[in-house]
């Protein structure tokens, strides 16, 4: 039987089922060996518990943990303070951030559905209507004509385009705002230059800035965590002295090399900024940038002090006056350090925070130069300034584009011109460059994982992805064969790790991940034995 | 005393429409500069090491990649080509029906010489035609196509088949008024009670005056306001950006959420320590 399309309306309506539920019979199909469809549930449903306590009336998802409410008053309080976070995003003044663009991407949409064909997460779903780039932001477009213009729910019955404020409009608005990577895909797309993705964003930071709702990762463990322990992992100053301790040990191990890495170096050249994730997760690509820099003679230092030595920028994804706190805290280390320049390491969402959004948030002295680390890369690789043997690299190698460094910053080439030049069997994932798809963990997902939604990231948001790796990789499946996804950014490689681990696709199919450095360190010619260890981590 | 009446309404909708986009213009280019949230089509300044040092992409290039959009429709073509169709058969239309009209409204002012009247009905007609086919075209496709209905306005149907009136009427009123040729405008004052089609199609021309600074079409423009798309203006130290920065920095804050400091000023609350506390 087909199913009944989900309405823009219906977000206010039913408040006690489900809108949608996606099966495997629903998502799109993934090419061989993974082929042979997957009915199973893609989802696994939240327990009777979870399901009483907090919203999931949206898919059965629930990313951002909303509580219930327990009375009819304090669904009215949620409901005002909505229409006051809505009231104040619209003014010039509350949101001078990103007042322009918002209106602009509200008034400017012709309802063409081009961007809809640009979006992973709307064809992976088998296109689900609520995860249509366009029906986020009808459903505000909606909200605002009825209660934000004089007559609205006049012209809201006259018109057809009515909708129901109620607090399960607003609960499963909040969870909808969390199943788009704001990867900006459909605003690259968008003939009229409406930005879906920036519209996520505005109701993100209407949920946080206004009604304190967001993903316990990204706020609480993510930026308020990042402000007053050091590091959104968790990691202490203290804590980081001994990491890298045992990273300048395990680089002997691997190398016979004997590096000390840099700490708070007064007046060195560049200040490194590494999303801290890597120090945990892997450090190899941190000790291949120690080993690389150390090989070209680079003046380069780490930073010890709080927030100085973790490159991520949460904010960006749901906050400002987040944003703005970590980028100005990141300043002032490199200030305090008189470096010449941050240099940010392989994550690209920091590029873009510290690059790009927040050159508007810092003045004066702390309007340091900032830049990628890419560049820097191409430049030690493609000028010849390291001695490098591409046979090293002989095993299929495809490039992962973190949409953050190449469609949102135009970071496209460098990294393909090495490796080109050092990874003879590399192929190009199809589409690639500024097309690329996300890998679906954008926009926190890649280390959010409440509840079930890291069967929905792994299953939905990163199908695409997985469905360009092994299209990439068709004639080399076979297992015996190593193969290798290049993915420069922690959070891609995250997301990346999950969606290969949740397919087995290490142990079935011999496909491995891992950072851009690490290839050019394993092509290094005085390193007696491969910096690439084949094992799963 | 009708024509009056009708012209003072057609060029009163010109004046309107001129001013009313100035308006539009004006407020939305000096609302406060935004943080930067730019897309790129290819590379850009940043795959360079120094790349604060160099220049970034030129006026005129932008104005280059705009104008090849606005003209060809290039992102429809590329991206949805099943709606490019008649949609560009409109616009080409609409876009050769506006030179027409500027054709006879200016050069016979500059110059005296002649087009053969033949082409000049050639030129108006097919334009017409096209303008007529495209905007029917764009109307079935936006009834018959179910992605396409669910999210569009009903009120915006009733906006295509008034296009489709005024365009027909506008073919009918030169058509069947005037014949094989075009008056002059002389000849047209000359009559003070002119047919009631002429009427019609200018009142229904100035309808679209008015209504034009607030549709998509200034829309398309804004999109290509080199701040808002590509936005790469870096903010420099000593610059009238970082001057506006810093403006709008000491603004209040008046977010509401409890790890905001609300009342502060932006800058007093970014550098604060201890900032992340939950208050």
């Amino acid at each position: 039987m087909k199913k009944r399309k989900t309405r823009v309306g219906d977000i206010g309506k039913n408040r006690d089922e489900q809108l949608i539920t996606i099966t495997g019979e629903d998502a799109m199909s993934l090419p061989p060996p993974l082929d042979k469809g997957d009915c199973q549930q893609l989802v696994r449903p939240l327990t009777e518990e979870q399901r009483n306590d907090y919203e999931s009336s949206l898919d059965g998802v629930s990313a951002i943990a909303i509580p219930k409410p327990k009375s009819k008053e304090e669904e009215e309080r949620l409901v005002e303070g909505f229409l006051r976070g809505l009231r104040k995003l619209l003014s010039q003044n509350d949101n001078w951030t990103f007042w322009q663009q918002l209106l602009l991407s509200l008034e400017s949409c012709v309802r063409c559905q081009t961007c809809s064909e640009a979006c992973p997460i709307y064809i992976s779903s088998g296109k689900q209507e609520i995860y249509r780039p366009t029906y986020r932001a009808e459903v505000l477009r909606r909200i605002i004509r009825k209660y934000m213009k004089k007559g609205g729910k006049f012209f809201a019955k006259l018109t057809g385009d009515d909708i129901e404020l109620n607090w399960e409009t607003i609960a499963r608005l909040a969870e909808l705002a969390y199943r788009c990577t704001m990867c900006r895909r459909c605003a690259q797309w968008c003939p009229l230059g409406s930005d879906n993705g920036l519209i996520t964003h505005e109701l993100r930071k209407l949920f946080s800035q206004e009604m304190g709702i967001a993903p316990r990762e990204i706020h609480e463990l993510g930026t308020v965590q990042q402000l007053n322990v050091g590091s959104s992992t968790g990691i202490t100053p203290r804590a980081l002295e001994n990491i890298v301790s045992f990273m300048e040990e395990d680089i002997e191990e691997r190398t016979g090399k004997k590096i000390e890495i840099p700490f708070d170096r007064e007046g060195a050249d560049i200040l490194l900024l590494h999303n801290a994730g890597e120090f945990i997760s892997w450090p190899e690509s941190i000790e291949a940038f120690a080993i690389l820099f150390d090989a070209a003679n680079i003046n380069w230092t780490l930073s010890s002090e709080l927030v100085g030595y973790d490159a991520v920028n949460y904010g960006v994804w749901y906050d400002d006056v987040q944003l703005a706190r970590i980028a100005i805290r990141q300043a002032e280390v490199a200030k305090e350090l008189k470096v010449e320049r941050i240099s940010v390491g392989e994550c690209g969402h920091a590029h873009k925070a510290l690059l790009v959004v927040a050159d508007r948030v810092l003045t004066g002295d702390l309007n340091i130069p900032r830049e990628s680390a890419l560049p820097l890369l191409e430049d030690l690789v493609c000028n010849e300034k390291i001695k490098l043997d591409p046979k090293r690299n002989d095993f299929p190698v495809t490039l992962h584009d973190p949409c953050n460094m190449v469609r949102l910053m135009g970071i496209v080439e460098p990294q393909r011109r090495i490796v080109r030049k050092l990874c003879p069997q590399f192929r190009e994932m199809e589409p690639h460059g500024v097309d690329n798809y996300c890998c679906g963990g954008g926009g926190g997902f890649a280390i959010m994982s409440s509840m079930n939604f890291q069967d929905w990231r792994e299953n939905i948001s990163g199908r695409m992805k997985l469905k360009q790796i092994l299209e990439a990789f068709q004639d080399v499946i076979d297992p015996s064969m190593h193969k290798y996804v290049c993915a420069p950014c922690s959070n891609c490689k995250g997301q990346i790790r999950d969606l290969l681990n949740s397919h087995g696709a290490w142990d079935k199919y011999g496909i491995l991940y891992g950072g851009l450095v690490e290839l050019i360190v394993n092509a290094m010619v005085d390193l007696e034995k491969p910096f690439i260890e084949w094992e799963w981590r | 005393m009708l024509l009056y009446v009708v012209v003072a309404i057609y060029y009163g909708s010109i004046a309107f429409c001129v001013i009313a986009s100035i308006v539009r213009l004006v407020k939305f280019t000096t609302a406060p500069i935004h943080l930067r949230w730019e897309l790129y089509r290819g590379s850009s300044v940043y795959e360079l090491t120094d790349w604060w040092t160099r220049p970034h992409a030129t006026f005129l290039g932008k104005m280059k990649s705009a104008v090849l959009d606005i003209l060809f429709l290039r992102d429809f073509y590329h991206r949805n080509r099943g709606f490019w169709y008649f949609l560009y058969l409109f616009h080409l239309g609409i876009y050769l029906l506006i030179l027409w009209h500027v054709w006879y409204l200016i050069v016979p002012l500059i110059v005296s010489i002649g087009v053969e009247p033949f082409w000049d009905m050639v030129w108006g007609h097919v334009s017409t035609a096209l303008g007529f086919i495209g905007s029917l075209g764009i109307l079935a496709k936006r009834i018959t196509n179910e992605e396409l209905r669910a999210y569009y306005p009903r009120i915006h149907y009733l906006k295509w088949v008034f296009m489709l009136l005024t365009i027909f009427g506008g073919f009918y009123a030169v058509h069947c008024c005037f014949g094989a040729f075009m008056p002059s405008l002389e000849d047209a004052r000359a009559g003070l009670y002119p047919p009631s089609s002429i009427v019609i199609h200018a009142l229904f021309s100035s309808i679209w005056l008015i209504y034009l600074p607030f549709s998509h079409v200034l829309q398309l423009f804004f999109k290509y306001y080199h701040q808002v798309r590509w936005d790469d203006v870096p903010n420099v130290r000593g610059s009238v950006m970082e001057r506006k920065v810093e403006r709008l920095l000491s603004q209040t804050v008046r977010w509401s959420a409890p790890h905001v400091p609300h009342g502060r000023k932006w800058s007093d609350c970014s550098s604060e320590q201890g900032q992340g506390t939950e208050e």
